[in-house]
């Protein structure tokens, strides 16, 4: 008999002699015990995502309802804080400036992204140890990369002295509202952008090499077979750096924050900057609670939207 | 010789009095454990490169006097204090006692957070005795229904700084021609500065543009000397007024009318607000008491040379200028146990009881007192301290309201509207109400 079947056996209460009901009610079945340990296993990242991940979450939601101080304890306020957020200018472009942030960077994060892996899939000498140089913009400290580019982007900083001689007059990239948010979108593609490089890569290197030998029999040049070869095997791999390049720019913080503090004016202040005025600077927990729940369900919308646009033109490739 | 006198101790009296030493040597170890059970007491304060060493100081010296009480002392960055304590009360972390600036007060005390002082513990024998020993605006903003919350310390004014050596270089005597009015300091800055094509090699004035804060502190004098106000009776923001827009048309006139400061140079590049002053790329800035390590570290030359020196701000009439003033306040967790209260009005008293000490150590940084430190003839010798003082008693108040952050947030954003995007001053002050209203209004109705 081989063990497997003795276990078998065994679990059935069949061919071993031992009667079913000889067990005790409460000594659990093979299948049940091994349940049980893979949900042990478990239990601690359960325990851990409840805690500290989704508990907060429902919390969230709840004080968003409240008017809530930090100090004195939350009163119910139903749909007050979202009426506020309706009526509040400031909300209304602040918001306009994160889907501004967002799209600007996801979109010049995928193309960079994708730019960069395609130069360095030539295989050109070299290329390697460039992608190593680039990832370090990714192991910087972001204090650091902002106080740099904060110097960099000064009206008579390093960028617009490189700029001068190429005939342009002096940029004031971080005071003047057109120029500062293209200037933070700037700083994140510098950051992140060889992030995503290195997906793409991984991506590119694992497509197969059959369909680029018939196509190149067929006489397909580089750009054809990039768009009828490369780009459709690719749409899975850029669903995923959209998705999380955007999910990575709407809860962007410390870069607008710490580079132009939001301004001038309101040009960069995206809505995590005002999440944490509203709840920490003016005590106002339950407002910025509310504002929070708007993120979330304006990202939970666009991932939704991502994965219907990008499953659908999946299998349109397929 | 009396019969008294010539008595020698009986048995009886030596028996009774080592009784009376033995009861004596029994109870009076625990009399005396008793008042010094251990007090582990929190504090917090901001940080200063020569305020927060010396409260320190002051902290570690009564702890050594006092071994029974140990202080847990913490400090953050100037414009994070309030964020943490408001955290700290959020989550019943906030400490025993701390350090409050000025224009948090109205909050703290419109929530409760704050244990009344006994003014007979910090050695003065009424309230009335305790408020006349400092200006009454210096407590205005730490006493309520005739309690007493806060123990005022360091109040200052801002002065104006000038660089003596660019004056003369220009030809001007920085002790006669010191700009006394808005007008003259537009002229007086456009001498000064200095331009290379689009840049400016020096400018002759510079506004500090970083932090909400110092647009307030800067923006408050301007206001109040051009006949505005922040707030009417009922409360409703009226910065937007005539007079508002009058104060924000001179507070904009500097870079836009005379050319002689550069708004977009310095927002948020340098490390401390007076840097372009320190490093003489600005002849002449708004300013707290400038300490001599502060220009030491930053320029040694302008330090040894002592070549800036303060004068009051201009004024919408000439000579009547008026500054900035703010302070802090000394406070106590109102959740603090009363042990731990008396223990903190027993620190505060001892910490405030040397004023002189605290000048060595923080000068020029004035205090709220109105005795025990500005007669002193240490005090008397630092340069131009009749100056910082008068900047200090002759000075306004930033806006003691309930919406001080939103108010300084929203006139923030709208000198930068105005400065960087030349903005229009009256629609850009209508929003700047408008917001500070909406604030007020949420505020109510929580």
């Amino acid at each position: 008999m081989t063990e497997l079947a003795s276990i078998g056996q065994y679990e059935s209460g069949k061919g071993t002699g031992a009667e079913p009901s000889a067990r005790p009610f409460w000594r659990l079945g093979y299948h049940s015990r091994v349940s049980l340990w893979g949900f042990a296993f478990v239990l601690p990242t359960l325990i851990f995502f409840a805690v500290f991940k989704y508990g907060p979450m429902l919390w969230a939601i709840e004080l968003s309802f409240t008017s809530y101080d930090m100090v004195s304890s939350p009163q119910f306020v139903g749909l007050d804080n979202y009426r506020t957020l309706l009526s509040d200018p400031i909300f209304r472009e602040t918001l306009l400036n994160t889907f501004y942030y967002i799209a600007g960077s996801t979109v010049l994060l995928t193309v960079s992204g994708l730019g960069l892996a395609l130069a360095i899939n030539t295989g050109i000498p070299g290329a390697r140890h460039c992608m190593m140089v680039m990832f370090l913009t990714n192991l910087m400290p972001i204090i650091a990369v902002c106080l740099v580019w904060r110097l960099l982007l000064h009206p008579y900083g390093v960028v617009n002295q490189i700029l001068q001689p190429l005939g342009f007059g002096r940029i004031d990239w971080l005071t003047n509202s057109a120029t500062a948010m293209p200037a933070i979108i700037m700083v994140t593609v510098w950051r992140f952008a060889p992030y995503f490089m290195v997906v793409f890569l991984a991506a590119l290197l694992a497509l197969p090499d059959d369909y680029y030998e018939a196509a190149e029999l067929d006489g397909a040049g580089p750009i054809r077979r990039f768009c009828h070869i490369t780009l459709p095997l690719l749409m899975p791999t850029i669903f995923f750096v959209v998705v999380v390049s955007a999910l990575l720019c709407a809860r962007i913080f410390l870069m607008p924050y710490l580079i132009t503090g939001g301004g001038p004016g309101n040009a960069t202040r995206v809505l995590s900057m005002l999440i944490y005025e509203t709840g920490f600077s003016y005590l106002k927990m339950g407002q910025a609670a509310a504002i929070s729940v708007v993120l979330f369900a304006i990202m939970l919308v666009f991932t939704t939207l991502q994965m219907r646009l990008f499953s659908r033109s999946e299998r349109i490739y397929a | 010789m009396t019969k008294a006198s010539n008595r020698y101790p009986s048995r009886r009296d030596v028996i009774s009095g080592i009784g009376a030493a033995g009861l004596g040597a029994t109870i009076a170890p625990r009399a005396f454990a008793q008042t010094k059970k251990p007090v582990n007491l929190s504090f917090w304060t901001f940080d200063n490169p020569q305020q927060r060493p010396w409260v320190h100081k002051r902290v570690k010296m009564f702890m050594e006097q006092n071994p029974h009480v140990k202080v847990d002392f913490q400090w953050f960055a100037f414009a994070d204090l309030g964020k943490k304590l408001s955290v700290g009360f959020a989550t019943g972390t906030a400490p025993d006692g701390f350090v409050s600036q000025d224009w948090f007060m109205p909050v703290w005390l419109d929530k409760g957070l704050l244990a009344p002082l006994d003014v007979k513990k910090l050695g003065y024998d009424n309230f009335n005795t305790f408020t006349s020993d400092y200006a009454r605006a210096f407590v205005d903003g730490a006493t309520k229904d005739g309690k007493v919350y806060g123990y005022p310390m360091w109040f200052y004014g801002y002065c104006n700084y000038l660089n003596t050596k660019q004056f003369k270089e220009v030809g001007l005597d920085p002790d006669k021609d010191w700009p006394q009015n808005w007008e003259q300091l537009g002229e007086v800055a456009k001498k000064l500065t200095i331009k290379d094509g689009d840049k400016f090699t020096r400018q002759g004035f510079k506004f500090a543009m970083h932090a909400a804060q110092w647009t307030m502190i800067q923006f408050n004098p301007i206001l109040i000397g051009a006949g505005g106000k922040w707030f009417d009776e009922s409360g409703k923001c009226i910065v937007n007024n005539e007079a508002g827009v009058r104060a924000m048309t001179i507070r904009a006139s500097i870079a836009q009318k005379y050319g002689a400061e550069d708004p977009a140079d310095s927002i948020a590049t340098n490390p401390i607000p007076a840097m372009d002053f320190l490093k003489e790329r600005a002849s002449m800035f708004f300013c707290h008491p400038m300490p001599i390590d502060l220009v030491k570290a930053n320029n040694p030359a302008m330090a040894e040379q002592n070549y800036f020196r303060p004068v009051q701000y201009p004024g919408s009439v000439t000579g009547k200028g008026i500054s900035t003033t703010y302070g802090f306040n000394l406070v106590i967790n109102a959740k603090a146990s009363d042990e731990k209260q008396e223990t903190l009005h027993e620190l505060y008293k001892f910490m405030m009881a040397d004023l002189v000490d605290a000048w060595r150590d923080a000068a020029p940084f004035t205090f709220a007192k109105k005795t025990g430190w500005a007669d002193n003839a240490e005090v008397q010798k630092f340069p131009y301290v009749n100056e910082i003082i008068k900047a200090k008693d002759e000075g306004v108040f930033l806006p003691r309201t309930l919406v001080f952050n939103e108010l300084a947030d929203a006139v923030h954003r709208g000198v930068q509207k105005i400065m960087l995007t030349k903005a229009d001053i009256k629609t850009t002050l209508d929003e700047v109400a408008a917001e500070t209203d909406r604030a007020t209004a949420a505020y109510k109705k929580a």
